[in-house]
């Protein structure tokens, strides 16, 4: 049974020898032998354990642990097939080759579909070692596999945890400065109370400053406290009917409206899936900052929404004084800011807070303007529901 | 300061805290008959009259105790929880005053019968009104419960 094909490969692999711990389930010594042969011929430099039965088999499993198991079809006390589920009981991954006599073409495919790797029968030897090797070269790739899949599920795992820990370190550290800041404000405004023109200028001045710092210090992480909360709220609670959500965030934006002689429209909006008290502050933030980063004339704002093709497309648009290009990323980051506190109130958390919903509930935000222009704040959120892929109510 | 004409026991383990709240309520003449508990150990030894304070008599119960949440060794929930678990205690109206928002301390505080939960204000001027606020209601607004005839009798008796 040596064809050209076999003989040509016996060359190949003879070249390179090839170490093999192999473990036979065999009742026949001569062919265990022939086995061992075959091997030997084709560059496997081999060592063989034979076992007869379930007991020797599981012994010499967990004594010497083989890289491919070849198993007689037929046994006089056992199943070549059982020699399988001894495997899979002791949660082992090693290829096992049927090496029979006689097998049937449905046997045989039956074995297979079992998790046999492959069959070989005895008078066709010469085909076992590369039955073998490709049994190696498949285990191999299996097991890289799991690795790199395993890999990935640890940095998913590790990322998740570390996540979330950043987020209750915010969250705590927030909390537990406010204890300590309340004192110093109390205080510096006690003493201001009590000795404001008692001792000197400079006395009343520095006592201004330090009660302006922890002032100051005080909305900064009220704000860090918002911004970790987005994280802790979870996500997307219910469908939110985002013209009911303008019409509150108007209604709290009044004053700001008033005072600059801002026009605010905005056209059909969608209902959508997330979070009531969410959705209302990001469209209170983006419409604020409209009114807020203003050029001469007064702002003129433009909150619109439009169905793409996976999802909600919403934009802010205004005639401000827009924005740098090299800004457009560094304005979604915490408390960074591009203007003087004097010139623009604020501290930088707006947009940070927007960012976080929209990614939290599966979105994006982006901003397209350039200076002198005015800005277009863009924001995607998936359809209303994770049933209605549709979105067909707009 | 005889220690049974107490109107307000004060639990909270630091001083400078102590203090604010000492300043608000001197500024409505509310302070001139609190004592300060500087742990929850302290506190329960005064309204139970044992340890330094067993000449106390626990016929003459405070009439607002202003209880810190987070204090060493026994906290503000063990102390609440012990003064609603005892009949001798359980109709002193405690407050508990916490810059926690927590909302699990809220509602535990609530179901072990707190009488009242209050964050702190973070703003000094918002402090002293809630300070105020408290004292005025649970000193002159409030009357005590007269399911305790003798908690009742004490109450009178100043």
């Amino acid at each position: 049974m040596s064809s050209a094909g076999t003989k040509l490969g016996k060359q190949d692999s003879a070249t390179l020898e090839v170490k093999l711990r192999a473990l036979l389930v065999e009742d026949n010594a001569l062919d265990a032998a022939l086995v061992v042969r075959a091997l030997h011929k084709d560059g496997f430099d081999v060592i063989v354990d034979v076992v007869q039965d379930e007991a020797a088999f599981t012994k010499a499993l967990r004594a010497r642990p083989p890289e491919v198991v070849l198993a007689d079809y037929n046994l006089p006390n056992w199943k070549g097939m059982e020699a399988l589920h001894v495997l899979r009981k002791e949660g082992l991954d090693i290829p096992m080759v049927l090496v029979s006599g006689a097998l049937g073409d449905v046997t045989a495919v039956e074995c297979i579909r079992q998790g046999a790797t492959d069959y070989v029968l005895k008078d066709g030897l010469a085909r076992l070692p590369e039955v073998i090797r490709r049994a190696l070269r498949e285990k191999q790739e299996r097991s890289l596999r799991h690795k790199m899949e395993d890999d990935l599920a640890k940095k998913v795992d590790e990322l998740a945890r570390s996540n979330a820990d950043l987020e209750q370190f915010a969250y705590v550290a927030s909390h537990d400065l406010q204890e300590p800041l309340r004192m110093v404000t109390a205080y510096t405004q006690l003493l201001s109370e009590r000795y404001r023109g008692k001792l000197d200028d400079n006395a009343d001045k520095y006592i201004g400053y330090a009660s302006e710092g922890a002032q100051r210090m005080q909305v900064l992480i009220q704000d860090l406290l918002a911004f970790s909360r987005v994280g802790r709220n979870g996500v997307a609670s219910g469908t939110v009917d985002c013209n009911a959500v303008m019409i509150d965030v108007l209604q709290t934006l009044a004053t700001a409206i008033q005072e600059s002689s801002a026009v605010v429209t905005y056209g059909e909006l969608p209902t959508v899936w997330a979070d009531r008290t969410q959705m209302t502050q990001v469209f209170q933030n983006l419409v604020g900052n409209a009114i807020k980063f203003r050029g001469k004339e007064p702002p003129v704002v433009s909150v619109q929404a439009e169905k793409t093709a996976q999802r909600w497309q919403f934009s802010v648009s205004d005639n401000g004084i827009g924005i740098a290009p090299e800004y457009v990323e560094n304005i979604f980051v915490v408390f960074q800011r591009l203007h003087g506190r004097t010139e623009y109130p604020g501290n930088g958390i707006g947009l940070a807070i927007c960012k976080k919903i929209a990614e939290r509930n599966g979105g994006k935000i982006w901003v397209e303007s350039q200076p002198g222009s005015g800005s277009s704040f863009k924001f995607t959120l998936p359809f209303h529901s994770p049933d209605d892929e549709e979105g067909a109510r707009s | 300061m005889n220690t049974n004409e107490v109107d307000i026991l004060l639990v909270d383990d630091s001083q400078d805290d102590v203090d604010l709240t000492l300043h608000a309520l001197r500024a409505e003449n509310l302070a001139n008959h609190v004592f300060v508990a500087r742990d929850g150990e302290e506190a329960l030894e005064f309204l139970f009259c044992t340890g330094p304070h067993a000449e106390r008599s626990i016929d003459h119960p405070p009439k607002l105790v202003l209880l810190d949440l987070k204090m060493p060794k026994v906290d503000g929930m063990q102390v609440l929880k012990q003064i609603k678990g005892d009949e001798r205690t359980r109709t002193i109206p405690v407050v508990l005053m916490t810059s926690s928002r927590e909302e699990r301390d809220m509602v535990s505080g609530y179901d072990l019968g707190v009488n009242s939960y209050i964050q702190k204000p973070m703003d000094f001027d918002e402090f002293r009104k809630m300070v105020k606020l408290l004292g005025l209601y649970w000193l002159v607004t409030n009357r005590p419960p007269v399911t305790n005839g003798r908690t009742h009798a004490a109450g009178q008796a100043k």
